[in-house]
């Protein structure tokens, strides 16, 4: 058991200044990814995917759940919201994964000062998030195409995509934009940045303070709100017919299709309306909770 | 030729901070940022579900029109509109060329066309809603929905901070081409100046990432000031934040007329 003064915390409020510059920064760099041109060369796409640097530098210099929550919801705000590009359900699944990876990353880092670790951790979180959304994509196509078996050589090619997709973007993007600029901006603003928040640069022998239970709480509610999420955007994937494919409901069912459709969206509408009510009632006077720890 | 150059013009990061401030501070102005917050929200939500499980084509279409009178309502930016066809078209080209690797044919357009009309029913109604009310009224409405203070004022806050950040962004830019030397006319030309200014992009984030952190320090200090962690876990401030939402006639007009007009499109498809 540690003493007290060994360990990292922060009050609610520096919680929330990590959460907000995180936030803040992640979702300007993200308005650029947007806009930046890809450059495709056959199968091979070189494409900024992401400024993975600005996440990762603030998780490894300051507390690690915070800085990945703010930039998860940069991302969200920025890219998405603003730019009208808001999916709905698969943001969620992007959401989580993509602060996972950056908290694990962020836990990695003992000692911000040496670059081996630094290192490690950047490539290590985007290895995570790009395995993490691969898998789910092809998990998506496994169980959203019924006749998956039956079309030749689905399987292979849609792993085969992905696992392109997975290296390129682990190679180009993860070198270019996530290991090398993280290794030249951590030992910069290390004990530069800090002091401007008002809190202490992160040493060697402190480790970030969290909360297991919350973690604990916070990651299973993740992996329940990501099944949802998955088992969801998969059935609405079967729903459009890709080619040929046809999901057969329409056949089997006549007109019927339609509103058996008009029922499962009403139901979801319903869902969501209950779900929110019943929060806001339960959860009244313990909202806004995350950040202030 | 001049064409072209007027709309390379336009595509300056300038006119792009321009068109993001008419965005994010004259919002108020339309039509529909007059409506409740909370009714807006309920009906983006059924424009983001229950087109993925519609499969006709005629209530596509229809629900089409309908949003796309709502995004002129909204007034929402050029370049916001620019940007989803840019990515409809990304998306959905790629997909058609991998179903015609597959040994599909022009038929399978058809099923591509309703992808498309779905993405683009549900990217207008985030458009709509997102981009054409004012943050605050968002973020109150998310607010009374039961989302967490820190998220909902994180999206307001996002909204309005941006064109600052973005101008500060320009100006560490700026000054960096102004003091460093451009790649000279030669081989790979383009490739070099790729190259160069995705590398300035990235060295521009070392001096924002300590000024931001000052401004994010100096908004925290406002918010606690004015008591906002505390403020916000009490349910009778919470109450008087959220007093002036109220429903009017109009909100009810505006449900009203699009469950019928939605409703009349499931009956003739």
């Amino acid at each position: 058991m540690k003493s007290k003064a060994d360990r990292y915390t922060l009050t609610s409020s520096q919680k929330m200044m990590i959460f907000v510059l995180s936030m803040s920064l992640y979702g300007l760099s993200n308005m650029f990814t947007e806009l930046i041109p890809k450059l495709q060369l056959g199968p091979i796409e070189l494409s900024v995917e992401y400024f993975a640097f600005i996440p990762l530098t603030l998780c490894i210099l300051f507390h690690p759940l915070y800085a990945a929550i703010g930039a998860a919801l940069g991302e969200v705000i920025f890219g998405e919201l603003m730019l009208g590009q808001f999916g709905g359900l698969g943001e969620l699944e992007k959401f989580l994964t993509f602060s996972f990876a950056m908290f694990v990353a962020g836990s990695m880092v003992r000692d911000p000062r040496s670059r081996l670790q630094v290192g490690t951790a950047a490539m290590t979180g985007v290895v995570i998030h790009q395995l993490c959304s691969s898998l789910v994509d092809i998990g998506k196509v496994w169980i959203g195409v019924e006749e998956f078996e039956a079309v030749p050589g689905l399987a292979e090619s849609v792993v085969l995509v992905e696992g392109v997709g997975f290296l390129n973007d682990v190679l180009f993007s993860g070198i270019l934009f996530a290991l090398l600029p993280t290794l030249y901006l951590v030992p910069r603003l290390h004990g530069k940045i800090e002091p401007l928040l008002g809190m202490k640069p992160r040493e060697r022998r402190m480790r970030p303070e969290t909360d297991r239970r919350r973690v604990a709480v916070l990651a299973i509610v993740g992996v329940v709100l990501g099944l949802i999420a998955f088992g969801a955007e998969s059935l609405s994937e079967s729903g459009f017919e890709w080619g040929s494919w046809d999901s057969g409901l329409a056949d089997h069912l006549g007109d019927g299709a339609i509103w058996v459709s008009i029922g499962a969206a009403v139901l979801v509408s319903a869902l969501v309306l209950a779900v929110v009510m019943l929060r806001k009632k339960t959860a009244a006077d313990q909202s806004g909770e995350l950040p202030h720890g | 030729m001049q064409i072209a150059r007027r709309w390379l013009e336009r595509l300056s990061l300038e006119s792009f901070q321009t068109q993001l401030m008419g965005m994010v501070y004259g919002s108020g102005h339309a039509v529909l940022s007059r409506l409740d917050p909370r009714c807006m929200l309920i009906w983006y939500l059924f424009f983001a579900v229950a087109p993925w499980f519609i499969s006709s084509l005629t209530v596509l279409a229809g629900m089409f029109l309908l949003l796309a009178v709502a995004t002129v309502l909204s007034r929402a930016a050029p370049f916001i509109l620019f940007i989803l066809c840019l990515g409809l078209i990304g998306q959905v080209g790629w997909l058609f060329l991998l179903s015609l690797f597959f040994g599909g044919d022009a038929e399978s357009a058809l099923p591509l066309l309703k992808l498309t009309l779905k993405l683009s029913v549900v990217s207008l109604a985030s458009i709509t809603v997102f981009s054409g009310m004012d943050p605050e009224r968002i973020s109150d409405g998310l607010l009374a929905l039961g989302m967490p203070a820190a998220f909902s004022f994180s999206l307001s806050y996002g909204y309005r901070i941006l064109p600052v950040l973005l101008e500060e962004f320009r100006s560490v830019l700026l000054s960096y081409r102004l003091r460093g030397k451009a790649p000279a006319p030669g081989r790979f030309r383009y490739i070099r100046l790729a190259v160069y200014y995705l590398k300035l992009l990235v060295l521009s984030f070392y001096p924002l990432m300590l000024a931001t952190a000052k401004r994010s320090r100096t908004t925290v200090e406002a918010l606690e000031v004015r008591g906002f962690s505390y403020g916000m876990k009490n349910p009778a401030s919470r109450r008087l934040k959220l007093e002036h939402l109220r429903t009017t006639w109009r909100d009810g007009v505006f449900l009203g007329g699009t469950a019928a007009y939605v409703s009349l499109l499931f009956w003739l498809g």
